[in-house]
């Protein structure tokens, strides 16, 4: 078997989409420390809000967010919130199911480097009104080599249905 | 008819301030509150900013009404209600843009953006009478549209005083916000939408209300905690809630229903103009750019919020159901700021007010729990309306004299007093409107 760092062309593909699907996996298991272990310290994190029905928002530093972090602690501080137990939003925790689609590189991939987009539904189930919601878009993953580890060093998530019912945490993405 | 007396149980020299729960629930109530609050009174509906050029328009609601604003081809402001005269169908479906035109989807009835019609499709061929001629064609003007510092307020009744008289002295709050920038104030891109399963006034409680922070928010006050011992994402520049118990806060309530409550800032380095407070003080005075640097929550009744907390956010809300309402927040800044302080801004709203965020979701959902209780029979007044009654004056305290300001009402108190004195002038307001509706009264005498 041949390692990460001189993989063939076309088991690049394979390997990133196993990679982001142990990400969705690692979210709706609640496996918090496996799901930060995956992106990198200095990792960026961002999911735009739209500027209008057609654009979306393009700078971080100039435009709203619903999410924006330029590195791992942002997660990290996301993650501590909702294991507090004195979230009323996270307790009861809304049951997730992620499911990614169309998996695809978005650049030839390059040694050591990945660049993924996929389309995403998060299927959310939340015990406090009974009642189970969808979010869905697109979103861009990109991958870098670690020790032999793919991890993340850039993730954009963008939502569709960005009129939000009540809320929405970044386990619902 | 419901006895509207029944429903807030106002006894000033008693101490006493009860809301009955079915102010929340009586679906009724929610018909009337639409005709008697909501259609009766001036309603924010935008900034100025957002219409900056001739043809630019923006559409929102007042209660259940569709509104069209734009700027005519000269730059003026108009009002309207989004509909077609034709059929009475939705003419604009987009939230903002520009259109020199408004063209019906459904039979082609075109409008300018002065509101004037333009065209009524094969009209020559319509074999319209003379009585059609005369019925008029225009888009129907908002009864009454004003702007202060920048925010626009319309009004379907033009039973309404002038813009300037019902804001009254709110207004010493309102410019606190809308002159932190040399040249005024802008929405920053983004849009935050989202709904909640509950009454409107429970989000009218919420932002006056301070007793709930250290409760609901203690997730929040967490994660500063963390940050404070330096992990997590300082970047955000979260303030440091130990610091705030002791600080020194108060209410004052006004004519029309409009509020505030206010806190000492103990970390004002924090706030994304303090690098520019010179500037600021130069133009405004040096106590006003100071009072800018404060903890302020603003109602300005019935369905404008401005508070600068966690940052400076604007939210309105409307209710679309006796129990769901729909909000829309705002980044608020200063035209032209520098890259720097806007991301530093946004950091901090991002951090507490989205509903993506880590305080805000932690009240929508309580609201949501709230509009629960309220459906058990037998559990009738609400007690979350008293606090500070014992430290509060009627009229001007020697803050609102110093202010040049005249509240109905003064309160102070401590932050961890929890002052629940802010609510009285909204209920007060929302009291009297819903009498004078009931009984044909005018709303405005």
């Amino acid at each position: 078997m041949s390692s990460l760092s001189n993989l063939d062309p076309r088991d690049y593909l394979a390997s990133g989409t196993e990679l982001l699907q142990r990400e969705a996996l690692y979210l709706d298991q609640r496996r918090w420390d496996d799901w930060l272990a995956l992106y990198t310290p200095d990792c960026e994190y961002w999911m735009p809000a739209w500027k209008s029905e057609d654009e979306l928002g393009q700078n971080p530093r100039t435009e709203l967010s619903y999410f924006y972090y330029d590195n791992r602690a942002g997660l990290e501080d996301r993650v501590a919130r909702v294991v507090s137990g004195r979230s009323a939003a996270s307790s009861p925790m809304p049951r997730t199911t992620h499911l990614l689609s169309d998996i695809r590189l978005r650049q030839d991939p390059s040694a050591g480097r990945l660049a993924l987009g996929a389309a995403w539904v998060c299927q959310v189930y939340f015990p406090r009104l009974k009642e189970s919601r969808a979010f869905f878009g697109r979103v861009e993953h990109d991958l870098v080599l670690r020790d032999e580890n793919w991890l993340i060093a850039r993730k954009k998530i963008v939502l569709q249905n960005d009129y939000i019912p009540t809320m929405l945490d970044f386990y619902c993405v | 008819m419901r006895d509207l007396a029944s429903l807030i149980d106002d006894r000033p020299l008693d101490g006493v301030f009860l809301v009955h729960r079915d102010a929340f629930a009586d679906r009724d109530l929610f018909e009337q509150e639409q005709k008697f609050v909501f259609e009766a009174t001036w309603n924010f509906l935008a900034l100025e900013s957002q219409l900056s050029k001739p043809c630019d328009f923006v559409t929102t609601h007042i209660g259940r009404v569709p509104v069209l604003l734009t700027r005519d081809r000269q730059g003026k402001l108009c009002g309207f209600l989004n509909l077609c005269r034709h059929k009475g169908a939705l003419l604009c479906a987009g939230e903002q843009g520009h259109a020199r035109h408004f063209t019906c989807p459904y039979h082609g009835w075109t409008y300018e953006a002065s509101g004037k019609n333009a065209d009524i499709k094969d009209r020559q061929a319509g074999a319209y009478t003379a009585g059609f001629d005369g019925e008029g064609h225009d888009l129907i003007p908002l009864a009454k549209l004003g702007s202060y510092k920048g925010l626009i307020f319309g009004s379907l009744s033009p039973d309404v005083p002038e813009l300037e008289d019902y804001l009254g002295d709110i207004r010493f709050f309102l410019d606190l916000a809308m002159e932190q920038g040399p040249h005024g104030m802008e929405f920053i891109p983004g849009r935050m939408a989202y709904s909640y399963r509950g009454n409107w006034k429970l989000q009218l409680d919420n932002n006056l209300d301070p007793y709930h922070l250290t409760t609901t928010h203690l997730s929040f006050i967490g994660v500063q905690t963390r940050r404070r011992q330096g992990s997590g994402y300082v970047e955000a520049r979260g303030y440091d809630w130990a610091k705030r118990a002791k600080t020194k806060a108060g209410t004052f309530t006004f004519r029309h229903g409009h509020a505030v409550y206010w806190a000492d800032q103990p970390e004002p380095e924090k706030r994304p103009i303090f690098p520019k407070l010179a500037e600021v003080e130069s133009r405004v005075g040096f106590d006003r750019a100071h009072w800018m640097l404060k903890n302020r929550n603003l109602q300005v009744f019935p369905n404008l919020q401005i508070a600068e907390t966690a940052a400076l956010m604007l939210r309105t809300y409307r209710p679309l159901d006796v129990d769901l309402t729909e909000m829309k927040s705002y980044c608020l800044a200063p035209i032209g700021e520098s890259e720097e302080a806007r991301a530093w801004r946004l950091r901090q709203y991002e951090d507490f007010f989205n509903p993506s965020g880590m305080a805000t979701p932690d009240d929508t959902v309580t609201y949501e729990d709230c509009q629960t209780g309220f459906r058990a029979p037998g559990h009738s007044w609400l007690q979350g309306y008293q606090r500070g009654m014992g430290g509060e004056r009627v009229g001007a305290d020697d803050l609102a004299r110093s202010l040049g300001i005249h509240p109905t009402a003064s309160a102070v108190g401590s932050f961890e007093a929890g002052l629940e004195t802010g609510l009285h002038g909204p209920y007060r307001e929302w009291r009297r409107l819903m009498e004078a509706g009931a009984q044909g009264r005018k709303a405005y005498p």
